[in-house]
């Protein structure tokens, strides 16, 4: 990782400059050199070194601590190293002041340069490798890189489009996998709170207790253990958004606790008397059927109306197979990179298997048996051959029938009312699908009263 | 054919140094599976730096660049000389990066350099593998991450005793395609 670095080398003595220039050439680094602060200036304006090695003492007009302020005036974050002969307090001083990160005294010991050198290169691959994880993370989650050519699917991102700067909760009904946490994040990467914290809790993993204390924290001293003051999720989110994944799976206590924080933007802290005011954004979403829960007396009715202020429902796999082809490539590309595996081709034969198998554990599952495949994969392009473990699991699309004691009329309409709902109500789109005309359609719709 | 040429720099010590020179000129034909051919070379005099009572290696490396016989695929020298360049308080060794020509110094391979008792063995063993090391570097080896690796850095002997006398996978890959190109 070394060469991707590039150091110069700055001193008017050339002999000097040619030999540090070479001793760090050995250690694998791109080393340029230049013999006067202006042509250093002129190098650092057309490209980005990581370390700049500056001699204190230049003639020209342009001393070490000029020529270091004037690429630093190009480059704010450029590590640079002041070297003297002439060490003095002074020009220690004036060095550290102007913002050099080192000064050494030359002649230096060989193990002074390379831990010095070591150091800075570790903090730059850091901070490299964390600006490359936040622009791959708002990319994959951004609404534009949602991939789905199906109809409702577009219609759910253009909704999360619309009111991702709105402040209005958010309840997303899906079953699992069907990338319900995606979904949040799309919308609060799109909105203004992007640049504010995104936190996902999942309710289901903790216990009542547990959850009570990571959502709103605690005190010092308010249960055994609790030996600090310790921050809960909603104070992490503040500004941003927070995810509660698995909502339906709440206690009635924390369901009266969310419901004030809801109504009142506000909460104690476990064993606290202090309110907390925060201004977050509540994304929820749950597996279960919420509207159920409320009528079975499970879900506080009052905080399933606070909740559900904008509905999304994530339809399953099964209903968008359309888009099992785009996910299947998607993941495929992805993953070449991840396993280092260059496999790039997926038969037809591969494909039409994947269009045909149910996918009860949806997305997640299809990229779970994508990349078990592209590990046992011995060629360069996925078969079907590969994908043989699918129908092992015996849930594909083949073995589904309908429920014993259902009229042909009653198949029909359950029909036509779930095209329609997977065509986002386009009645030409789902003519189509179910192959009959549009005029024929509409009369099928009025005679058995399909709402649209 | 080419040869690979190990000299003795003049004012080598007829005791131990020249024991190790004889023991890297061994080492390194086998470590490179090249024929090796030795070379007597002139005292480095003209390289003394009384201020700092050191030897400049880069003057060292321009003589030995002039006095490269034309059958040398390398030449590495060997001397009981006090190396530095520059900008450093000394080098255990130097070479041109992808060159011709490279010198290791014998001086602060020894354990009386630290105050220490003599020790033949440890010597030895420094010297060859400071020998592999600057002689890798002519055939374009940087720098390997592998401290067990004869191409990884060594600012001190403590961190040479503890690195292999042998090339890592990779380096040693890289090395044999080296002398293929040769």
């Amino acid at each position: 990782m070394k060469s991707h670095w590039q150091i110069l080398v700055v001193d008017d003595e050339e002999v000097m400059c040619e030999s540090l220039a070479a001793w760090l050439r050995e250690d694998g680094y791109l080393v340029d050199t230049a013999s006067s602060g202006r042509e250093a200036v002129d190098m650092a304006s057309r490209r980005d070194y990581a370390i700049y090695f500056v001699d204190l003492k230049m003639p020209g007009g342009m001393d070490g601590i000029e020529t270091m302020m004037q690429i630093r005036r190009r480059q704010k974050e450029a590590s640079i190293i002041i070297i003297t002969a002439y060490a003095t307090v002074d020009t220690a001083i004036t060095a550290m002041k102007e913002g050099a990160q080192e000064y050494i005294v030359k002649p230096c010991n060989p193990e002074e340069i390379s831990l010095l050198v070591s150091r800075i290169i570790k903090v730059k691959n850091l901070q490299r490798e964390n600006t490359i994880l936040r622009k791959k993370l708002s990319r994959q989650y951004c609404v534009h890189d949602v991939i789905s050519k199906n109809a409702r699917m577009h219609a759910i991102l253009g909704l999360a489009h619309e009111i991702s700067s709105l402040r209005s909760t958010v309840l997303i009904q899906g079953e699992s996998g069907t990338g319900k946490e995606m979904v949040a994040r799309a919308i609060h990467n799109s909105g203004d709170r992007a640049a504010k914290p995104f936190v996902a809790v999942s309710c289901a993993a903790l216990a009542e207790t547990l959850l009570e204390s990571e959502l709103f924290g605690h005190e010092k001293g308010s249960f055994t253990g609790a030996n600090q003051q310790k921050q809960g999720k909603f104070e992490m989110a503040a500004g941003g958004t927070i995810f509660l994944d698995e909502i339906g799976d709440i206690s009635p206590k924390l369901q009266v606790d969310l419901l004030r924080v809801l109504q009142e933007r506000s909460f104690y802290r476990v064993g606290g008397s202090e309110e907390v005011r925060v201004d977050v954004r509540v994304i929820a979403a749950t597996h279960v059927n919420l509207q159920q829960a409320v009528a079975e007396g499970r879900f506080r009715d009052d905080l399933f109306y606070r909740l559900n202020v904008i509905e999304i429902r994530i339809p399953p796999l099964r209903e968008r197979r359309e888009d099992i082809p785009l996910l299947a490539h998607h993941f495929m590309e992805r993953l070449s990179h991840e396993l280092g595996k260059d496999i790039g081709e997926i038969s037809e034969g591969a494909l039409k298997l994947l269009m045909d198998y149910n996918w009860p554990g949806n997305v997640r599952e299809l990229e779970n048996a994508v990349e078990r495949a592209m590990v046992t994969c011995r060629g360069r392009g996925l078969a079907e051959e590969d994908f043989s473990f699918l129908a092992q699991n015996g849930a594909s699309g083949k073995s589904w029938a309908p429920p014993a004691g259902m009229t042909l009329q009653e198949m029909e309409k359950l029909l036509i009312a779930s095209t329609i709902e997977r065509t986002g109500g386009n009645i030409k789109e789902a003519a189509a699908v179910l192959g009959i005309d549009r005029s024929t359609l509409y009369e099928k719709i009025k005679r058995y009263e399909i709402p649209r | 054919m080419k040869y690979l040429y190990v000299g003795a720099i003049a004012g080598i010590g007829a005791g131990i140094e020249r024991e190790a020179y004889r023991e890297v000129r061994e080492r390194v034909a086998a470590g490179f599976g090249a024929p090796v051919r030795e070379l007597e070379l002139p005292g480095v005099e003209f390289a003394y730096d009384a201020g700092r009572r050191q030897y400049g290696s880069i003057p060292v490396l321009e003589m030995l660049t002039r006095l490269c016989p034309a059958d040398a695929l390398k030449l590495l020298a060997v001397g009981g000389q006090d190396l530095f360049i520059p900008v450093l308080t000394f080098v255990f060794g130097h070479a041109q990066l992808g060159g011709r020509v490279a010198v290791i110094s014998l001086a602060r391979l020894r354990q009386e350099f630290y105050g220490l008792e003599p020790n033949r063995e440890i010597f030895l063993e420094r010297a060859h593998k400071e020998a592999l090391h600057e002689t890798g570097h002519t055939f374009g080896l940087v720098h390997c991450a592998d401290r067990s690796c004869a191409m990884s850095l060594a600012t001190n002997v403590r961190q040479i005793d503890l690195k292999h006398a042998a090339f890592c996978a990779a380096c040693a890959a890289q090395l044999r395609r080296g002398l293929r190109e040769q």
